[in-house]
């Protein structure tokens, strides 16, 4: 079930270091991008029908051709925010095969015309970002990257101060550009990120990742795996009561229930399975019955009425409460709410507080309209799709286990 | 072009932002944090419209209009959102609108009316916030009556530059704040007042004073300086009390001062509840100074350009020479409103030809044996020995004078005055009787 594209490297020891990484194939890659023009690399990029590993799935070759069309100075983020309970890929890249990450940067650079890239990593993650930093000084005192390099581009490493909303990608550009990490309004046709108004892509860290296989085998070489519309592999996280949590590379498309019981190692203590939370804490939850022809691609999650979002799944055993559950994650949209938008800002913190009254088994029939009136407030009436996935969450839980709500009304 | 707009047409131009044909229109459409001159933020979500086409419902400040536009405001569902919309800005607002100074005045009230009517919803508890914070130049914060739009906040990152406030704290836990050992501290810091829709930013000024459904307004012009920044101003009379001016508010005038104020300018309202009483000379006094050969006059250059006329014809009827001198203060002007020149009208003082010459003042003032001040601050408080002084005055005098007469201020005498760019505009008396005499009137019985 295994698929080794990303992750190639990963179980090789000391990988972080440059030598390490250049006995494994590392920035091979290169020769075949400045073989090509520019623009040949995005039609690459492309045809491989590789899509942003960072939640929304969104085409990364159109993204690149916006802004290597767009006029200005041209700047490529790094999207390593990664705070989403349930997912904790990106971390993997950063901390063992940072050299992948960087070779990645380069070819995309190179594609739109950029000479600046910064990755904004996660606050919380210190740790992985001082190996990040040891292999960009390496790849500078070997010259892949700053003045002596062959095609010129300069990394710089900023650190969050840990709110989740810095991974939206508007609020990580306010966030870089020193303001406070505020969304901005959504553009009304399409137009690249802005940086200081200048033309400006961000790309999740596994997407970036992926690019150096691309490049280097071929669109089709990528399309072999996955399907049709879900191309290629992608970093699954699994946590929760599995028996083996962790982070797995796999083709789309494959079976969830297959890769819970067989890469997952299946759930505790023998027990049975419950409910899915598919792709990070922001899509819906899916109740067991509904997962036995679930298939872990774009497409197929988002028929079943949740998304694949990060591909982290969250395994809930036949044990858990799904009131506590639904708690502790309003508990953590309450908390990282931007808290610009009033439906958001009001509704996450009443949403969080009336899953108190339920904790507690004091919660009256009023109560159970609120969560979903309010729930109701929060989609589609905000600046960012931070609300309105409060809001699928909520509903997601009301709609497969009001049961158990109701069992916490006096 | 036509757009729809609840099935009425309204003509608007293609890419018009939606806000503000509504506006222009005179069409209700609530919102917080859009204001004409800070533009959109688009976090309030107040000012949602459905339209057609669109499954989800759209921002109207960040809507642009093109052909064929259908805009809904009054379906159910629209007044659905905006109702929990408001029942969510209103959660954690302490209601305590009994001792609040917008009461009357605020948005939040209005909108209740129009879409919220609703009972209170709230069984868990409020989040506590901090109310009575003093942010300096005058105005006070309560936390509470909040509702984020950062339309103070935009007002000192966009127009002022000065960056003194800020949103601290997250989700419903942000809060305006100013930085730790700073404080709101701008000639223009006060406007934040007038652009806060709600209670939050109250100025101590105003505090406490009035409720504002008791107050009258008057379109006028600000004194304080040439450029003529339009005002209301805010006064009544009580029964026990003789009328008083209590505040001024900008008036929105694009050309000049958008909708925004100096601090000095919106302060200057005080001067004209300076009750000053003096014994006021009689007309035929002056007549009988008149009689002598070496008189001058000065004029101030706030005077309207029909208080100037009046007083070229006395001079010229009289003979007695007249200039008039301008406020001038280096340190007062800034690159965006205040100008150096404080007089409202020394333009006017210039198109009348009004000699201006401050030697040839210097040379006729040491010579003249009459001096008549017409209202100029310069001589209000200057000695002049052995001359025979009259002042025509709206406010205090301190030296020696040998006639008074005290005159309607600009409150009480409607007038006109070109400002520094050379914009006439039209200022109007209050409604109120004033205790003193136009001076045109006073001119003009001297005939
Ligand atoms: C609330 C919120 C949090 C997000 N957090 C992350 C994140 O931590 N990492 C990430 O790559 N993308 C995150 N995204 C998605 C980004 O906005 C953006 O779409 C992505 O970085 C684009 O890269 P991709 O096209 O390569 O996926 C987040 C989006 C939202 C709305
Ligand atoms: S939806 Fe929430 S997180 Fe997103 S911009 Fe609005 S307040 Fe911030
Ligand atoms: S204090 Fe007033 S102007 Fe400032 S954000 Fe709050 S409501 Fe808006
Ligand atoms: S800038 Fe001048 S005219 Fe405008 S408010 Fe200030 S003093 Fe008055
Ligand atoms: S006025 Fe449009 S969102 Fe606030």
């Amino acid at each position: 079930m295994i698929t080794k594209i990303v992750s190639k490297n990963f179980e090789i020891p000391d990988s972080h270091l440059i030598d390490v990484a250049l006995a494994n194939g590392r920035y091979s890659s290169l020769k075949s991008v400045f073989e090509k023009e520019p623009q040949e690399l995005i039609d690459i990029i492309k045809q491989s029908g590789l899509r942003g590993k960072g939640g929304g799935g969104a085409a990364t070759g159109n993204k690149w051709q916006i802004v290597s069309d767009w006029d200005g100075v041209k700047y490529v983020v790094v999207n390593a925010d990664e705070s989403e309970p349930g997912t904790f890929k990106d971390r993997r890249i950063l901390s063992l095969d940072p050299h992948l990450l960087i070779e990645g940067i380069i070819a995309t650079c190179y594609a739109v015309s950029s000479n600046i890239s910064y990755i904004y990593v996660r606050g919380e993650y210190e740790e992985f970002s001082d190996v990040l930093q040891g292999a960009i000084d390496e790849a500078y005192e070997k010259n892949f990257l700053g003045v002596g390099a062959k095609y010129r581009v300069d990394i710089t490493i900023h650190r969050g101060a840990g709110a989740y909303i810095c991974g939206e990608k508007s609020a990580l550009l306010e966030s870089l550009e020193g303001n406070r990490g505020h969304p901005r309004l959504k553009p009304h046709s399409p137009e690249p990120e802005f940086y200081f108004n200048e033309p400006t892509l961000v790309n999740n860290v596994e997407t970036i990742a992926s690019v150096p296989f691309i490049i280097e085998n071929g669109a089709d070489a990528y399309r072999a795996y996955g399907t049709e519309k879900s191309p290629g592999t992608l970093l699954f996280g699994i946590s929760g009561n599995v028996n083996k949590p962790g982070v797995y590379e796999a083709e789309f498309g494959i079976s969830m229930l297959e890769f819970i019981e067989k890469v997952g190692g299946g759930v505790k203590k023998g027990k049975k399975l419950k409910a899915v939370i598919p792709g990070g804490a922001s899509t819906p939850i899916l109740p067991y019955e509904m997962l036995k022809d679930a298939r872990l691609d774009y497409e197929n999650l988002s028929a079943l009425g949740s998304a694949l979002g990060t591909g982290g799944m969250i395994v809930l055993g036949e044990d858990a409460s799904m009131v506590k559950a639904l708690k502790n994650l309003l508990r953590f949209y309450h908390h990282e709410s931007c808290g610009q938008c009033t439906p958001c800002r009001e509704g996450t913190s009443w949403s969080d507080k009336i899953l108190d009254r339920f904790v507690a088994k004091k919660a009256t029939t009023e109560d159970l309209e609120i969560l979903k009136s309010v729930s109701n407030s929060m989609n589609g009436k905000t600046i960012c799709v931070f609300a309105p996935a409060a809001s699928g969450v909520i509903d997601g839980f009301l709609k497969h286990f009001e049961a158990e709500f109701l069992e916490c009304i006096v | 072009m036509k757009i729809l707009i609840d099935n009425a047409e309204v003509e608007c131009k293609e890419g018009d932002l939606l806000i503000e044909v509504m506006l222009k229109n005179a069409l209700e459409i609530p919102h917080f944090c859009y204001q004409e001159d800070l533009g959109a933020d688009g976090n309030c979500r107040m000012c949602m419209v459905e339209i057609k086409g669109q499954k989800r419902p759209q921002i109207a400040c960040n809507t642009f209009v093109k052909e064929n536009l259908e805009v809904s405001t009054i379906s159910e569902n629209i007044k659905e959102v905006k109702r929990s919309i408001l029942e969510l800005e209103l959660l954690n607002h302490p209601v305590d609108c009994a001792i609040c100074d917008q009461a009357g005045e605020c948005k939040l009230q209005d909108y209740y009316m129009d879409f919220g009517l609703y009972d209170s919803h709230l069984s868990t508890p409020k989040t506590k916030k901090g109310k009575h914070i003093d942010l300096g130049s005058n105005v006070m914060l309560d936390q509470e009556r909040c509702v984020l739009c950062t339309r103070c906040v935009r007002f000192t990152s966009n127009i002022t530059k000065t960056n003194e406030l800020g949103i601290i704290g997250r989700g419903d836990n942000s809060r305006v704040a100013v930085a730790p050992g700073h404080e709101l501290n701008n000639p223009y810091a006060m406007n934040v007042v007038e652009l806060c829709p709600v209670g939050a930013l109250t100025s101590k000024d105003f505090r406490f004073k009035q409720r504002v459904w008791f107050l009258d307004s008057t379109k006028s012009i600000c004194h304080g300086c040439s450029r003529g920044c339009n005002i209301y101003i805010d006064y009544n009379e009580t029964k026990y009390s003789a009328e008083k001016v209590h505040r001024f508010r900008a008036r929105r005038n694009n050309k000049i001062n958008k909708s925004f104020l100096c601090d000095y300018g919106r302060l200057s309202y005080k001067e004209l509840n300076e009750n000053f009483n003096a014994d006021v000379s009689h007309v035929k006094d002056l007549k009988e100074l008149l009689k002598d050969e070496k008189k001058l006059a000065l004029v101030s250059p706030s005077m309207s350009l029909q208080q100037l006329q009046a007083v070229k014809s006395f001079c010229k009827d009289n003979s007695v020479e007249l200039f008039s001198l301008p406020y001038i203060d280096e340190n007062f002007g800034d690159e965006w409103l205040k100008t150096n020149d404080m007089s409202a009208n020394f333009n006017g003082v210039k198109e009348l030809g009004i000699n201006y010459d401050e030697d040839e003042f210097g040379v006729s003032l040491q010579e003249a044996h009459v001096v008549i001040n017409f209202d100029h601050k310069y001589l209000k408080n200057r000695e002049l020995k052995s001359k025979k002084v009259v002042h025509f005055t709206t406010s205090h005098v301190d030296s020696d004078y040998e006639l008074i007469f005290v005159i309607a201020d600009f409150a009480h005498d409607s007038g006109t005055i070109i400002n520094c760019d050379g914009i006439r505009q039209d200022f109007y008396a209050t409604k109120y009787e004033s205790q003193n005499s136009r001076l045109v009137d006073i001119l003009e019985e001297l005939k």
